[in-house]
């Protein structure tokens, strides 16, 4: 419970890392809300898996990693410059590509569903190892757990006390009527991407040449 | 389609006599008087020279505005003045204070940073969540402080909404100036998707503000810090910012409005901006073209220096949110169909009054706002002739 409740107390921190990365996708794609609740799922199974990994990772290193600077920039830095990637990607050149799924194109349309899936996961994976400052936290008291498994499971009900704060995020969906929003969604995407970018970039360099 | 004139439309007379026009602008007389002098008048011949001439500039223009019937040219000159004039006052405080236009860490660590609006929809979220402004600057005491910008861009909203953007803004007045500078735009064509850009940059701002607990855009696009102030460069990251502030101060506020005679800057791209077209919502002020006087010339969609006026706009009345109240439309239509309107009256009744109603909104704010700027400025002006120096 010591995780849920860490989870709990500070997920609106990580609300807002993860808000700048989600919220353009939603008002991009501008889906219904219940649409954007399956999407909400997909970036937390994707966040899931990034906090599942850096348990056993937090577990084996005994906490070292998160004092350790240069490591640490290298690991943020790359994710930072994935999530950037992901971001401008999804800016530039999904941009405009509606899905074809009218018109009997059932495999193309089950193609396009699946690539969103993976863009969803890896987002929520990048997202899941930046390090924001609760994750830290809970980095450090995972490593101080016993065993392998109790390092499991204090991460995913560190999750799940996250995650509440995310329950909102699909409502964006009832904005979907208004359509220059995807458009603003997609413009806030590529802003955010460049800025990440060069967090990411600046980052990896300095875990390169300390 | 351009339509025949209805028989019963006339170009709506707003011309005023001299003496009329005299009577009409006594009030703003007075209420410049009290609030520039401040209730006394000085007894150094300098200051009293400097206060004569601010007073006078202002009247006169407020005259001129009400006798010609003209808005637009008579508000630039105001505004584009009043521009040049922070700046002059601007760096001559930095300088005295701090001996250059940059700014050390120890100032900012200091919180001795002047605030200035555009950070305003940054603050907001952090504010509600964490209790904490994200601005290292002075929450009441010294230059520029946080409550005292609040207070005034509360003002400002309630009286004229977006019309801040052509009436109160210090930074507006560059861009409005550079796009005055050529007869004919060189550049006619802009994709009118371009106008969601503000948007996008302020949910990307407002996003990474939040998560980052630092202003994103006073930090890395904030085009006016090229006249005002700037982080030293002591670090690679700093010189990426300021090398992306620059660029943008030459694209959007110079280059652009130049070849396109339109606000580049402010229109397709201020944050703030796009925020403060939310409180053209709830201002009592707005513009609207009656349809009944218009012959679709679409000479207001031509000239509107923020993209406000479009064909949709032209058929349904009401140009779009984002219209700055600069007056530019009202003074082109050679019908008097557009028009400044007070919310919840019929459009083409007693236009007079409701321009008149609001240009003493607008230029009261106006000419308090920056009255002390632009007094401030011409001493500084004639220090530098004088002494060979601003501080
Ligand atoms: S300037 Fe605009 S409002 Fe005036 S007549 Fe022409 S189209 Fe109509
Ligand atoms: S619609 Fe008219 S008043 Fe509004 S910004 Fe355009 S020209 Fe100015």
């Amino acid at each position: 419970m010591q995780g849920f409740f860490l989870g709990l107390s500070s997920g609106a921190v990580c609300a807002a890392y993860c808000a700048p990365v989600l919220v353009p996708y939603l008002l991009g794609e501008g889906r219904s809300v219940l649409q954007n609740f399956s999407a909400l799922l997909q970036f937390l199974l994707g966040r899931l898996l990034g906090y599942l990994a850096f348990a056993v990772f937090a577990w084996g290193i005994h906490a070292s990693l998160p004092q350790d600077i240069a490591h640490r920039n290298l690991l943020i830095g790359a994710a930072y410059v994935l999530l950037a990637g992901l971001l401008i990607f999804y800016s530039f050149f999904k941009a405009g590509r509606a899905c074809p799924s009218a018109g009997g194109q059932e495999i193309d349309h089950r193609l396009c569903d699946s690539r969103s899936s993976l863009f969803l996961l890896s987002m929520g994976l990048a997202t899941g190892l930046n390090f924001c400052p609760p994750f830290l936290l809970a980095v450090v008291t995972a490593a101080d757990q016993a065993s392998l498994l109790q390092s499991l499971l204090f991460f995913l009900t560190f999750f799940l006390g996250t995650s509440v704060f995310l329950i909102p995020a699909p409502f964006l969906g009832l904005l979907r009527g208004f359509s220059p929003l995807h458009l603003i969604g997609k413009m806030a995407a590529g802003l955010i991407g460049a800025y990440y970018l060069f967090l990411g970039t600046t980052m990896l360099a300095g875990g390169l040449y300390r | 389609m351009m339509k025949e004139h209805p028989p019963h439309a006339k170009p709506s007379e707003v011309r005023q006599s001299p003496g009329k026009s005299f009577l009409y602008a006594l009030p703003m007389m007075l209420l410049t008087l009290m609030m520039l002098s401040g209730g006394k008048i000085p007894a150094d011949p300098q200051r009293l020279f400097v206060l004569a001439v601010t007073y006078l500039f202002f009247n006169v223009l407020f005259f001129l505005m009400i006798h010609t019937g003209k808005t637009d040219r008579y508000r630039a000159t105001a505004f584009i003045t009043y521009a040049i004039l922070f700046i002059v006052s601007f760096i001559s405080h930095m300088f005295e204070a701090r001996g250059s236009m940059s700014l050390s860490q120890e100032k900012i660590i200091l919180c001795e940073v002047p605030f200035c609006h555009l950070v305003i929809p940054m603050t907001l979220i952090p504010a509600a969540f964490t209790k904490t402004i994200i601005f290292p600057g002075s929450i009441t005491g010294g230059f520029a402080s946080i409550a005292s910008m609040f207070v005034i861009w509360i003002g400002a909203s309630l009286s004229m909404g977006r019309g801040w953007c052509s009436w109160g803004c210090f930074f507006g007045g560059l861009d409005d100036a550079f796009s005055r500078i050529l007869k004919k735009p060189l550049i006619r064509k802009i994709d009118p998707r371009w106008n969601y850009l503000p948007w996008a940059v302020l949910l990307a701002v407002v996003l990474t503000a939040a998560a980052f607990l630092s202003p994103t855009y006073c930090e890395w696009l904030c085009p006016f810090k090229t006249v005002t102030e700037f982080q030293a460069v002591t670090s690679f990251k700093i010189l990426v910012q300021t090398i992306i502030f620059v660029s943008l101060f030459i694209a959007l506020v110079i280059v652009l409005p130049l070849l396109t005679k339109r606000r580049i800057q402010c229109s397709l791209f201020c944050p703030f901006g796009a925020m403060q077209g939310l409180t053209n919502r709830i201002n009592a002020f707005d513009v609207r073209i009656d349809p009944d006087s218009c012959i679709n010339c679409k000479r207001c969609m031509t000239a509107c220096p923020t993209f406000s006026v479009t064909e949709e706009s032209i058929r349904t009345g009401r140009p779009l949110m984002s219209c700055m109240k600069c007056g530019t439309c009202v003074d082109v239509c050679p019908k008097g169909a557009a028009s400044f309107h007070v919310r919840g009256t019929p459009v083409a009744v007693n236009r007079n009054i409701k321009r008149l109603l609001f240009l003493y909104a607008a230029f009261l704010f106006l000419a308090i706002f920056s009255g002390g700027t632009i007094q401030d400025g011409l001493s500084r002006i004639i220090r530098l002739i004088t002494t060979g120096s601003m501080i």
